[in-house]
């Protein structure tokens, strides 16, 4: 169980690294797209659609690892006045409510991830991307949400009382 | 389910949810979730992936990450300290002259940034430390960094009034523009409190430092001089009508990089991996409370919460400024819970219409609300700059923070105040450069 909850952690970091070159890559694409349109004069085809759908991705894959470190703003003033054992019961809860979260919106990207795929659906654009390939960030990266969160409250009841922010290697 | 009982409990759930710690996001999609299925039946969820995605699925977005990443930039180099020491050295013979160049400081790096708590971490780090040693009163100290640091999303370029945009279908680049005035006047107020709190307790005479002399102040112009030149670029690249903000900011993104590198030699690898990680966490928090709220509003319509609010306060018929007013208590309310992006999301496509209605101009109610949102910033129990404070200077009570703070919300208030008198304030310089509207 320990080593599932470290290898889900490393999916999860491994994920936070995809979303931060996908912001990358998309700030060189609409510089690229930049250059094109107002120096070369030529219209642009895929990038506004390509870094609209680069960024979503990075939102949904950066998820897990965001949670991992402790990076969604929450309302601390409360939590943090509780007596111990209460607080760690509204933590045990919050983690079961992102998970609960994680795991329906999941379930429900990956219904439309099907669907996009079973049926060949396009975008309505020049570029006409098949949309399951966008789609597929939705059950990918809250899916890995999903576990993370699991993995997390599984460390939260296994320890007793862990840390409120899990430490980021390197830092 | 009335709409009213309806509303009243998703308010109560969501409320319960945040104080229980359940980060903004997902508490926010646990509501909507929860609610759409009681009310709809479990195939409500099958709009639930398009809601979604659809949410952030808007070029227009990208500008957030892209001004995320130019402040990251800017934020993990040294201009911000030299920012903050370039305006010590002009302002140092003022009476609480550093008080005064902290906010100066604040004013100018939330030029550079969109965000409050970028500004309030980059100019605090060196400001709160400096002010206690130089016998500054913690309290003052701390609360003149926190509101300070709130300039970030009134000055342009601003996150909270890009997603104001989005929602509300506003120029952004009207937005901003709308956003200077008014925060000249912010800042004049806090510097105004400043100089008086240290002109009646005689700040000036504890030890000071050494005296600049004119070459000291000139050799900092060139270090600063080249991010600001960015921003007005990129600005003036969006009023021009010349970029969409996404292309504005992408480019001052790369160019911000850039400059880091150069005038700051920030060229390792790590470094500026550090860079994009910082701004992908900030950026992927915000866009999932973006996805979140648009969720939200989605259950919100379908059970017709949001069409009665609407209704309902439309039913009023009140004299407009008591229900600006009402308005303002709602944002002000709203802002203490939630984070302005939330905020912004789920309450302007309500209020517009009611607001418009009532004959005020959706740009000048733009700047308001984001005002509104800066005085939540400083407040608990979802104060970001108050985290951000703590952070910097643990020592120092939250309490003193907020003491310190309070004379700053009230020249907010104050802010507001004068731009309901004066709307001119915020629509001059939109009309000014870019033509007036109709």
């Amino acid at each position: 169980m320990r080593l599932t909850a470290r290898a889900v952690a490393a999916l999860s970091r491994l994920a936070g690294i995809a979303a931060a070159v996908m912001v990358l890559v998309a700030v060189l694409v609409v510089c690229q797209m930049v250059v094109q349109r107002y120096f070369l004069h030529q219209s642009s085809v895929w990038q506004t659609e390509f870094v609209t759908y680069l960024l979503i991705a990075a939102t949904f894959l950066g998820t897990p690892y965001v949670l991992l470190v402790g990076g969604h703003v929450r309302v601390e003033a409360l939590t943090e006045r509780l007596p111990p054992r209460l607080a760690a019961w509204s933590r045990g809860v919050a983690l079961g409510v992102v998970a609960t979260v994680s795991g329906v919106v999941a379930w429900a990207g990956a219904t439309l991830w099907w669907e996009a795929w079973a049926n060949g659906w396009r975008s309505d654009t020049v570029w006409g991307v098949r949309l399951w390939i966008p789609y597929a960030a939705l059950p990918a990266g809250f899916g890995l949400t999903f576990l993370q969160a699991l993995a997390l409250l599984w460390e939260h009841v296994a320890r007793g009382a862990p840390p409120a922010r899990a430490p980021e290697a390197g830092e | 389910m009335s709409p009213g009982v309806a509303g009243a409990l998703i308010a109560l759930s969501l409320v319960a949810l945040l104080l229980a710690g359940v980060p903004v996001a997902f508490a926010l999609a646990a509501v909507a979730i929860a609610f759409l299925v009681v009310a709809e039946g479990a195939g409500a969820l099958d709009v639930l992936g398009e809601t979604v995605f659809g949410t952030l699925d808007e070029f227009a977005l990208l500008s957030i990450p892209m001004f995320i990443l130019m402040g990251a930039a800017v934020a993990a180099s040294r201009a911000g300290a030299d920012l903050y020491e370039a305006l010590d050295r002009w302002l140092q013979r003022v009476p609480g002259g550093l008080l005064i160049s902290n906010l100066g400081a604040c004013a100018l790096f939330a030029a550079l940034t969109g965000s409050s708590p970028a500004t309030c971490a980059a100019i605090g780090r060196m400001g709160v430390p400096e002010m206690t040693r130089r016998g500054y009163p913690p309290g003052l100290a701390t609360g003149a960094i926190a509101a300070g640091g709130t300039l970030g999303i009134l000055i342009p370029p601003s996150i909270t009034m890009i997603v104001y945009g989005i929602a509300t279908e506003t120029s952004i680049g009207r937005l901003f523009l709308a956003g200077v005035v008014p925060g000249l006047v912010l800042t004049a107020l806090f510097m105004a409190w400043g100089y008086v709190y240290a002109a009646r307790s005689g700040l000036r005479l504890r030890g000071g430092g050494r005296r600049y002399g004119w070459r000291e102040r000139l050799e900092m112009v060139p270090r600063v001089g080249p991010f600001l030149a960015v921003v007005v670029g990129v600005l003036w690249a969006l009023y021009g009508g010349l970029a969409t903000p996404s292309e504005a900011a992408a480019v001052g993104a790369l160019l911000s990089i850039v400059l880091v590198m150069v005038v700051y030699r920030v060229w390792r690898p790590r470094a500026l991996w550090g860079i994009l990680k910082s701004a992908t966490r900030e950026s992927v928090m915000i866009m999932l409370i973006i996805a979140a709220a648009g969720l939200f509003g989605h259950t919100l319509s379908t059970l017709y919460v949001t069409q009665a609010v609407a209704e309902g306060i439309a039913a009023l018929d009140v004299a407009p400024w008591a229900l600006l007013l009402a308005v303002n208590a709602f944002l002000l309310v709203a802002g203490l819970f939630l984070p302005p992006v939330a905020v912004i999301l789920m309450a302007a496509p309500t209020l517009l219409p009611i607001v418009e209605r009532a004959g005020y101009d959706p740009v000048w109610f733009g700047v308001m609300l984001t005002i509104n949102m800066e005085i939540g910033l400083i407040t608990p129990p979802v104060g970001l700059n108050l985290y951000v404070i703590h952070g910097i200077a643990p020592g120092v009570r939250l309490s003193t923070v907020l003491w310190g703070a309070l004379p700053f919300m009230l020249c907010m208030l104050l802010a507001i105040a004068l731009l309901a008198l004066f709307p001119g304030l915020a629509t001059w310089l939109p009309d000014l450069l870019m033509g007036p509207v109709r």
